[in-house]
């Protein structure tokens, strides 16, 4: 009896063997969400900037990309450039979800590199994240102007991605 | 001429640590005196050719040789000295030589601190740690090698990373993987022990040490992470359930059920095979924490180079390692199961559900850090599960730990009177339901539940503890208190300062996090705010300079009743090369209260963003890690084995 409980341990770690496994093959940026074609979650924090409060209703009535993103994040700082292009060109509103960050760092940094976003949730504690089903920053929602979720990309993005992936998708 | 003499090093020590490990073959053919003379030896070699190497590289970052790439990606002509030194474990080359050197200095310690362990019994040990470091020193020659060249040589580096410019990262990870590192001396002794089919009582006791001493430094190594994290980032927090930091939890938690089965193991006899299984899986979660935080699977807000090439070498060498000591575990250690009688109120019961809450708390904390990577296979989408889960499941599980710290204690071996130790043990939880009851009541006017339940239990923990500790007094007829005091077993000292303490960390835990007070304001200078008992006035902001970066900081300064108690100095730095931006808290720590001031934006001329936060008894976090790790120091010198063995 006690000689083939010993064998247990082997099944569990092969089990997670696997789930590491496959992990390290799958290109952690290429997620699929669970949440595309639904709603965005329900929400109401303060904005970053000038500490007014925003929900998920402020945002419906205009298509809209939503890009998670920290001072700490090595990533968004690579992005970052490209996201003020769109904001020069005007293609479409970009709303930030400051993740896990502090106040003064997150302003400080914008100030450093420029502000793309129309307005920014604050979400120091990752809350409104877990909603979103973020998995770390840099992340980005495409939103349409019921406020349904269309499209979601984890790591930085670029004008390549913008253009072959993203557009096509708001110009439907 | 560092490159090339520090990778020849490094190639003769990964052959030194191929002959380590063959030696395990040789059984049948070399005398056992010479086959250990010969292990011996060579990991002391191994040791001191690893530690020249990485003396070199340190030597490279003090005088700021930029042809190595390594140290041109994260060292800067005018970083501090002490930073130029700390900078060599700030990234992942540099920290894999850094584990290495540490597994190189167990793996010698193994011979040198013996004891009674046979000669047959070391020289597996050594062998296994052999193919540790082969395995290693392979990762760093071919896909982790700090010595490798960049071409053209840059001017100046690009910088350490501002956020590991601090006195807490100088020491955080050596001392943390040295306690990590030290589960590796367990898991080679239980292969060896398997491999060898027999195990003596006296090399639990030895075995004890080992795990006591691993306990220790991955206790200093975690808590002064966390310490780091409460002062430097800035947020207030010094624990966020981060894959980062539950890959140094676990270990944590599996060595403390190690330690714990290992008493069983050591005075009954029996949980022998059990203490074996917690070995290997103590170590497996070492590894795969390794795993986790060079691989890149988990995004964590620790900014690491990720790479998941290394990440699939460092797999494949975790499933060769685990794999095979798991499949010779199933094999060999019916051979160590031994059975003895004992009932529901003995100790061993309660250490077995002790046991048992331990081993499922680190398995629910894997299955939270691992959520995303399982969803995501199970083409569920990928989902991370937040801190709300651990925090959840993380008390809940460890509630009933605590208050079963005081009965295990208290309890005989074997068979313990219910009603004796019911007389006992009630009355002290007695008094601590009471006292907490009227601290919550009368002194925060609160009632929350959770909050009454922590700090009821861990009275309850710190008053049992301490009275088991003083408890000589009542049977002595010894006039002379500091020789009854002296004459106190070490072993006992060492359990009870590492109770007092859990108990003393969940009261500041429970305490800082339910009754702090937090306030994000906009003030002007000459403006003045009250926080809890204490008045903060901002008195002036001031530009300040120094070799790598600019700064400004703020000046406050607090009163309590009118009466001035100290100023606060905090500052928002910008690192010169890297552009960015750090919140340097400043913080004022007493034994009732922290309060932690950080400077935000400068919004308009005179006024600025200011954060205050008063944190009461979080000071108990750390006094009660420090107990922990008292508690541990006289474990690792109690002289009760050696009395029992005579």
């Amino acid at each position: 009896m006690r000689y083939k409980l010993a064998v247990i341990p082997i099944p569990v770690f092969l089990i997670i063997l696997y789930f590491l496994y496959s992990g390290l093959n799958k290109d952690p940026t290429l997620i699929p969400s669970p949440l595309i074609g639904k709603s965005v979650p329900e929400f109401s924090s303060t904005t970053l900037i000038d500490n007014k409060i925003i929900t998920n209703q402020n945002m419906l009535g205009k298509s809209y990309i939503l890009n998670v993103w920290g001072s700490w994040c090595y990533g968004c700082s690579l992005e970052h450039n490209f996201l003020i292009d769109i904001y020069n060109t005007d293609t479409i509103e970009i709303y930030g979800l400051n993740y896990k960050d502090s106040r003064e760092n997150a302003i400080e940094w914008l100030r450093s590199k420029g502000n793309p976003y129309k307005k920014i949730i604050f979400d120091s504690d990752g809350d409104i994240a877990i909603d979103f089903g973020v998995y770390g920053a840099p992340e980005t929602f495409l939103i349409n102007e019921n406020g349904i979720i269309i499209h979601k990309h984890v790591g930085p993005i670029d004008n390549k991605y913008f253009n072959d992936v993203l557009l096509p998708k708001i110009k439907k | 001429m560092i490159t090339e003499i520090g990778n020849l090093f490094l190639s003769i020590s990964a052959t030194l640590s191929l002959c380590m490990f063959s030696i395990i073959f040789l059984k049948k053919f070399i005398d056992v005196d010479l086959r250990y003379a010969f292990c011996k030896n060579l990991s002391f070699i191994v040791l001191s050719l690893i530690f020249l190497s990485f003396s070199f590289l340190v030597y490279a970052f003090l005088i700021d040789d930029f042809s190595l790439r390594y140290v041109a990606s994260n060292s800067n002509i005018s970083l501090e000295n002490i930073y130029k030194f700390s900078a060599v474990w700030g990234a992942h080359e540099g920290s894999i030589l850094l584990w290495v050197l540490i597994l190189s200095l167990w793996s010698a310690c193994i011979p040198l601190f013996s004891g009674k362990i046979p000669k047959r019994i070391v020289i597996d040990m050594i062998s296994i740690m052999g193919v540790l470091l082969l395995f290693f020193l392979v990762f760093i020659l071919f896909s982790s090698n700090p010595f490798d060249r960049i071409f053209p040589i840059p001017l100046n580096g690009k910088d350490l990373n501002p956020l590991l410019q601090d006195p807490g990262l100088i020491i955080h990870p050596p001392l943390l993987y040295i306690g990590y590192v030290g589960t590796s001396v367990p898991f080679v002794f239980a292969v060896a022990v398997l491999i060898d089919g027999h195990i003596e009582t006296e090399w639990i006791s030895w075995l004890r040490k080992w795990v006591i001493s691993s306990w220790v430094f991955l206790t200093i190594g975690i808590s002064l992470g966390s310490w780091w994290a409460y002062h430097e980032l800035g947020w207030g927090g010094w624990w966020f359930w981060d894959p980062v930091e539950n890959a140094s939890f676990m270990p944590w938690l599996a060595i403390t059920a190690l330690l714990h089965s290992l008493i069983v193991s050591e005075k009954r006899g029996i949980f022998i095979s059990w203490s074996i299984l917690l070995s290997i899986l103590t170590f497996s979660l070492s590894l795969l924490g390794t795993f986790l935080v060079r691989s890149g699977i988990l995004v964590s807000v620790h900014a690491f180079a990720n790479d998941p090439e290394r990440g699939l070498y460092i797999l494949i060498f975790l499933s060769l390692i685990i794999g095979s000591s798991l499949i010779l575990y199933f094999s060999r250690s019916s051979k160590l199961i031994f059975y003895r009688e004992y009932s529901v109120t003995s100790k061993e019961f309660i250490l077995l559900i002790n046991n048992l809450f331990l081993t499922i708390t680190t398995f629910a904390i894997l299955l939270g850090t691992l959520y995303p990577l399982i969803t995501s296979s199970l083409d569920l989408g990928k989902i991370s599960v937040g801190a709300p889960y651990f925090n959840f499941i993380f008390s809940a599980l460890m509630l009933p730990v605590v208050f079963l710290m005081a009965p295990a204690v208290y309890s005989n071996w074997s068979k313990t009177n219910y009603n004796s130790l019911s007389k006992k043990l009630g009355k002290i939880l007695f008094y601590s339901l009471v006292i907490a009851y009227v601290w919550m009541n009368f002194y925060y006017k609160s009632d929350i539940f959770i909050v009454y339940l922590g700090i009821s239990l861990a009275l309850f923990t710190i008053i049992s503890s301490t009275i088991k500790m003083f408890q000589i007094f009542d049977n002595t007829f010894e006039k002379n208190y500091f020789k009854t005091l002296l004459s106190i077993p070490s072993s006992i000292i060492a359990n009870s300062l590492a109770h007092i303490g859990i108990g003393v960390l969940i009261i500041g835990v429970t305490v800082s996090t339910y009754y702090s007070s937090q306030k994000e304001i906009i003030m002007v200078k000459g403006s003045e705010i009250l926080i809890k008992d204490t008045k903060i006035k901002f008195v002036d902001v001031e530009g300040k300079l120094s070799s790598n970066y600019t700064s400004q900081m703020g000046i406050f300064d607090a009163y309590k009743n009118d009466k001035y108690v100290i100023s606060f100095f905090p500052e928002k730095r910008t690192y010169n090369i890297q552009k960015n931006v750090m919140t340097e808290a400043a913080i004022d720590s007493r034994l009732m209260r922290d309060i932690y001031i950080a400077l935000g934006e400068n919004i308009a001329d005179d006024s600025w963003v200011v954060r205050i936060y008063y944190k009461p008894f979080i000071q108990l976090l750390w006094y009660g890690v420090g107990l922990m790790i008292l508690g541990g120091f006289f474990g690792i010198f109690s002289r009760t084995n050696s009395v029992n063995n005579n």
